[in-house]
């Protein structure tokens, strides 16, 4: 391994900016004698496209319509197809960047481990957007659909101001926040679910959406098709910024890299073959839904799914099933969220990234509580304050910066360290990265002005904490210098 | 044979490494020193807590290590660190894997109580601050005797001729202090204890008059009864010793009375000075045959 701070006096910026994690210290001793589950399996081509499919539909679809629709008018259906395609070409080169470092973690570790801690600490920055922000606009679907269901059940709905952002009419989103507050204490007892249940939850949320589009095709009407691209090109790629919160998980295909059978081949097949899935799923939905009602109709439309089938169906306990499937996909979902942000923060924390009190675990349920608690208090500000077409952008831009600085990153270690072990190359030499980062500048380019510079700042923070914060405090500089 | 050990991986429970290391002593058998650590979640292969996993599994190697060497050379120590969804659920998992012939666990906690009720071979648990001086062995077997505890004694006293230790069977009168004053007042209540004592105390000698039969004896046999208004008393009434091992039977039981009920054995492992061995029925009634068929 190079680069990491040979020299006796401090390392300069530029120095501390690259240095890199070495892999050694990440594998190390991890349990000769580990027994029950992480020995090298091989998965096959159909039980990863499977694992795809369950990681990627996830809650997105139940809420990206109401804020993409009105974007692109029905071409929302080729947003849903250019989301994808990007989607798809960076989880490629995703798995390339994975199965240089022989050790799962997350696109942060992956980050650090190849190129640099400055590269890192940005990437960390987007992953607090894909995991920390998304958690907070899943909760704020979920208090949509609680609501619909309430409503259908029981005749009763919380109050608007209680249940709605301040942008939406409201004062605080209530809803959103007791789910947030829930999910928290389950992880700080340590609650996880088994493989069972996160079966069943993939299981509910692809029955329920097989629900909606074979009950909502009764509606088709095609003069809601008519007028099909009413905001052009533009119109497209900014729905897809928004729509591309929807594909988020399929990355996870590209980090299971080491335990595949035949990488080369089955890594991208998995992937073409559960983006194929999924958007064939997601465009069938979006195609019923434009069809069922005029494209303004979906402007500030509560539980979009929920809604469009009761007025199809013109009876509720559809809308009801379906809202009922929601809110309880959503809930795992969140769940999983609020996890995988403070195990990342764990992460950092054991690097020096961000203060100790990230890494500090509660002896006896073995849970981060603090971390659970910092971030808890963080997302259900986010959720209880902001509207939910923000959080969707926010994640999305957050999620695209990630994967479009992985694009960049693979291309640049292809030149500076050709000979670092590979599991997986990227086919085709350099094309599919550049397409990659193409496609990232395009939508993000076409996403809200307001989201952009949000997103600008963020990273500023990001950067300036990096400069007075992590670069002295960071574990590899320590061990360096001691 | 080999004697599972769920050891808390923050390496606060000395007591279970002390009743471990006496009970290994004596029996001869070997120990698996376990930590359970939270299994890796969501369950998947993209793993974005490996590190978070990463730690808690060294931490769980370091704190293991260090407790074997705490345990002495005259016993066979292995470690493991295994990943389950409760700790619970993990020692049960590791006990079965291992085929292991007990469990050795510590402390009054909501873990020890699941296992108490789920656990189809015998737990040992340790009390709060238990310490068993170096090369200290099972002295005396008490069993806990109430009227159908018949097979408990007798593999009670299998064991304790095995291990070559005396066995004493005992007896608890609880009686709360009445709590209002009526005609029949203190005294009719007292005299019912009295009576029970005087049917225990027969039964215990009945009781002793079979283990004077079985093939192979303990050194000593003696019966004692502890009388308390709550079990706390009715335990200090007898005295204990250091060496004291104190075995109770006990009956698995359905989800629902796991719920509603508190059980005779959770009491007993709350206030026990002393570690207690929870038999569960069907190894009671292995043990005894053992101790009646052996030569």
């Amino acid at each position: 391994m190079t680069s990491v701070g040979e020299s006796t006096a401090s390392p300069s910026l530029w120095q501390q900016i690259w240095r890199r994690k070495p892999v050694a210290v990440m594998t190390d001793e991890t349990g000769t004698d580990t027994e029950g589950g992480e020995l090298k399996r091989t998965i096959s081509l159909f039980q990863l496209s499977l694992f795809g499919i369950g990681a990627t539909i996830g809650t997105g679809i139940f809420i990206v319509l109401t804020s993409a629709v009105p974007e692109a008018g029905p071409a929302v259906v080729w947003a849903f197809v250019m989301a994808g395609v990007v989607a798809g070409l960076t989880a490629i080169c995703y798995a390339e960047l994975a199965s240089a470092v022989p050790v799962s973690g997350s696109s942060y570790s992956y980050a650090y481990a190849t190129l640099g801690e400055g590269i890192a600490m940005v990437v960390a920055a987007c992953l607090l957007l894909e995991y920390g922000v998304s958690a907070a606009a899943v909760a704020v679907g979920w208090s949509q659909y609680l609501n619909e269901l309430l409503d259908n059940l029981f005749g009763f709905t919380i109050p608007e101001n209680l249940s709605n952002a301040p942008e939406a009419d409201g004062i605080i989103n209530l809803p959103a926040i007791v789910l947030v507050v829930l999910c928290t204490l389950l992880l700080i007892r340590g609650a996880s679910e088994s493989a069972k249940v996160n079966a069943a939850m993939v299981l509910i949320k692809i029955g329920v959406l097989v629900l909606f589009i074979v009950v909502g095709v009764t509606g088709w009407n095609s003069d809601n098709l008519s007028d099909f691209a009413p905001f052009g090109v533009s119109g497209i790629t900014s729905a897809a910024g928004i729509i591309f919160f929807s594909y988020i998980g399929l990355d996870a295909v590209s980090t299971a890299g080491e335990e595949v059978h035949n990488p080369r081949r089955n890594l991208p097949l998995a992937i073409i073959i559960a983006l194929v899935t999924v958007t064939t799923l997601y465009i069938l939905v979006a195609i019923v839904a434009v069809a069922a009602q005029p494209f303004e109709a979906f402007e500030d439309q509560e539980a979009g799914l929920s809604a469009i089938l009761e007025s199809v169906t013109g009876s509720s306990w559809p809308a009801s099933v379906l809202a009922a499937g929601a809110v309880i996909s959503i809930f795992s979902v969140t769940l999983v969220v609020i996890y995988g942000q403070t195990r990342i923060l764990f992460a950092m924390g054991r690097d020096g990234m961000v203060p100790p009190i990230f890494h500090k675990l509660n002896p006896r349920t073995l849970t981060p509580v603090p971390a659970t608690i910092i971030v808890a208090v963080i997302v259900s500000l986010l959720a209880g304050l902001l509207p939910i077409n923000f959080l969707a952008e926010m994640t999305s831009i957050g999620t695209l910066t990630a994967f479009l600085i992985v694009s960049i990153g693979v291309m640049v270690l292809r030149y500076t360290q050709p000979d670092l072990p590979r599991g997986f190359r990227v086919p085709f030499g350099p094309v599919i990265p550049i397409l990659s980062i193409a496609g990232c500048f395009w939508i993000i380019f076409d996403l809200r002005a307001v989201t952009i510079y949000v997103f600008l700042g963020w990273s500023a923070v990001a950067l300036l904490w990096y400069f007075f914060y992590g670069r002295h405090h960071a574990t590899l500089g320590k061990q360096a210098s001691s | 044979m080999t004697m599972v050990v769920g050891y808390p991986p923050d390496g606060r429970r000395r007591a279970v490494l002390h009743l471990a290391g006496m009970l290994a002593r004596s029996s001869g058998d070997d120990l698996v020193l376990c930590a359970v650590i939270p299994a890796s979640w969501p369950p998947s292969p993209a793993r974005v807590d490996a590190e978070y996993q990463d730690y808690l599994e060294r931490a769980a190697h370091a704190a293991l290590e260090r407790a074997g060497e705490r345990i002495g050379d005259d016993v066979e120590v292995t470690t493991l660190v295994h990943h389950a969804r409760s700790v619970p659920a993990g020692l049960l998992e590791i006990v079965e894997h291992r085929d292991a012939s007990v469990l050795v666990t510590g402390g009054f906690s909501s873990t020890v109580n699941r296992l108490l009720h789920s656990s189809h071979v015998p737990v040992a648990v340790a009390p709060h601050g238990f310490r068993a001086p170096a090369g200290a062995r099972v002295e005396r077997v008490t069993a806990a005797f109430g009227s159908d505890d018949d097979q408990l004694v007798v593999a009670a006293a299998g064991v304790a001729a095995r291990v070559g230790a005396t066995l004493r069977l005992a007896s608890f009168a609880v009686r709360p202090r009445a709590p209002y004053t009526v005609a029949v007042g203190r005294e009719a209540d007292d005299s019912a204890v009295v009576e029970w004592v005087d049917e225990i105390r027969a039964a215990q000698q009945a009781a002793l008059g079979r283990v004077s039969e079985l093939p192979a004896v303990p050194s000593e046999c003696e019966a004692v009864v502890g009388r308390g208004e709550d079990w706390e008393d009715a335990l200090e009434d007898v005295d204990w010793g250091p060496g004291d091992v104190l075995v109770v039977g006990s009956s698995p039981v359905g989800p629902v009375a796991r719920v509603f009920l508190g059980s005779r054995s959770e009491k007993i492992v709350q206030h026990s000075p002393v570690p207690v061995v929870l038999v569960p029925r069907g190894v009671a009634e292995e043990l005894a045959d053992e101790a009646a068929s052996a030569a």
